[in-house]
């Protein structure tokens, strides 16, 4: 994303923030699809990030990289309304239409990644659908560099271990 | 990445896929709609200019018990509805309010207020909106202050609260350029992660006559989608009197 289309954005320019969200906004619903696991809210949470974005564009500040400043308010929105819908429950079990999967059920390394905690399952998400590094991941979710590579590390071997118990039942 | 990680991503890339394919445009439809429609359609400037320049020297002059200054206030309350109805989204719940007209200081803005909850109260330098009913002592402070610097930009005075504001708040985030509820700086600050713990958010802008107002909401943790809300609420309906 050049300065270009930055200052463009500023200046209130439809067509250059059409053009940001083109580039972004794939990425955007797969990652907010998996952190909620709910599509409605993930239409609403990369819905009100581009708005934030373009709302807040002027307080960007390049000392972090564009992608890294979009996902750290996509994946804040995404708790934001994960935390909301919390408060409002009961949620119908029906309508929301990837619950969270249980280890027993995992039949897959998405399914496995679900059932982890948040403290694994966010930075392995950001770092698999976008492929993050270390730091970039850091960045978005204002962690240590040193705590996400811990958290990276043990979720890939929750990973490996799961991915071995099911290939283990398989045979 | 590894043959695991390889199969990881493609997995949960399957998982993630878009299966309608018109997402994408609904989202860009709302957000068009929230960006650009309304922009062109209902966007209000947040500055009434009013062509009284005679009246306001003589508010500035006599006091709002003379009979001139009591016109003037008039002529500004006749501007606008005295009492209306807003729509807030209060925990997640949409809910209509009355709200009712008041000028600030010297009349130099008006803002709509929820009177059921709260009420205006002017001071010597500033005026505060504080609960209609007094808290509990077990509740931090809930309050929004509204103060006007004349001779003080919206950048200088940027510039002092970015200093002020982390010797109050432990977390004070970066600053942020904001079009709603107002259009100016936002700072934000809170101390703590429980139920009770201070938050602060202030809103700096310019009173496009070289100087700003800073308005100042107080409010704790768990109040931030009431107190917070409302708050958010009563500041979209804000305007500057020039």
């Amino acid at each position: 994303m050049n300065e270009d289309i930055f200052k463009k954005i500023k200046k209130g320019n439809k067509e250059a923030f059409r053009h940001l969200y083109d580039e972004y906004v794939n990425y955007a619903i797969r990652t907010a699809k998996a952190i909620t696991r709910n599509e409605e809210l993930a239409k609403d949470a990369v819905q009100e990030t581009f708005i934030r974005v373009y709302r807040n564009i002027s307080s960007y500040n390049s000392t972090l990289s564009f992608g890294a400043w979009f996902y750290r308010i996509l994946v804040n929105e995404c708790n934001r309304l994960l935390n909301k819908e919390k408060k409002t429950i009961p949620i119908d079990p029906s309508s929301v239409e990837m619950l969270e999967a249980s280890k027993e059920d995992a039949t897959d390394l998405y399914e496995i990644i679900q059932s982890m905690s948040d403290l694994y399952r966010i930075p392995l998400l950001l770092k698999y659908i976008q492929g993050f590094s270390e730091k970039e991941v850091a960045e978005i979710l204002d962690l240590n560099q040193n705590t996400v590579k811990s958290r990276l590390f043990n979720g890939r071997n929750l990973l490996k271990d799961q991915l071995a118990l099911i290939e283990m039942g398989g045979k | 990445m590894d043959q695991m990680d390889e199969r990881a991503k493609k997995e949960i890339l399957k998982h993630t896929e878009d299966s309608s394919n018109t997402l994408q445009e609904d989202i860009w439809n709302h957000i068009d709609q929230e960006l650009f429609q309304e922009k062109k359609g209902k966007k209000k400037s947040k500055i009434i200019p009013i062509i009284i320049v005679a009246a306001a020297v003589v508010t500035l002059l006599f006091s709002t018990q003379t009979d001139t200054g009591m016109a003037f206030i008039k002529q500004i309350k006749d501007l606008f509805v005295p009492e209306k109805q807003i729509t807030q989204s209060i925990e997640g719940t949409e809910e209509e309010t009355d709200v009712i007209l008041q000028e600030g200081k010297n009349s130099e803005y008006i803002i709509y207020i929820d009177e059921e909850r709260y009420k205006l109260v002017q001071g010597e330098t500033f005026d505060i909106i504080t609960t209609k009913e007094p808290l509990e002592e077990k509740y931090p402070e809930v309050s929004m202050k509204i103060e006007q610097f004349k001779d003080k930009t919206s950048e200088e005075m940027l510039a002092m609260l970015e200093v002020k504001l982390p010797t109050e708040y432990t977390n004070v985030t970066a600053t942020e350029t904001v079009q709603d509820p107002l259009e100016g700086y936002k700072l934000h600050g809170i101390s703590g992660s429980s139920w009770d713990s201070p938050v602060t958010n202030v809103y700096i802008l310019d009173n496009k006559n070289g100087g700003s107002f800073v308005i100042t909401e107080k409010y704790f943790l768990e109040a931030a989608e009431g107190h917070g809300a409302r708050f958010y609420a009563m500041l979209q309906q804000f305007e500057i009197i020039q």
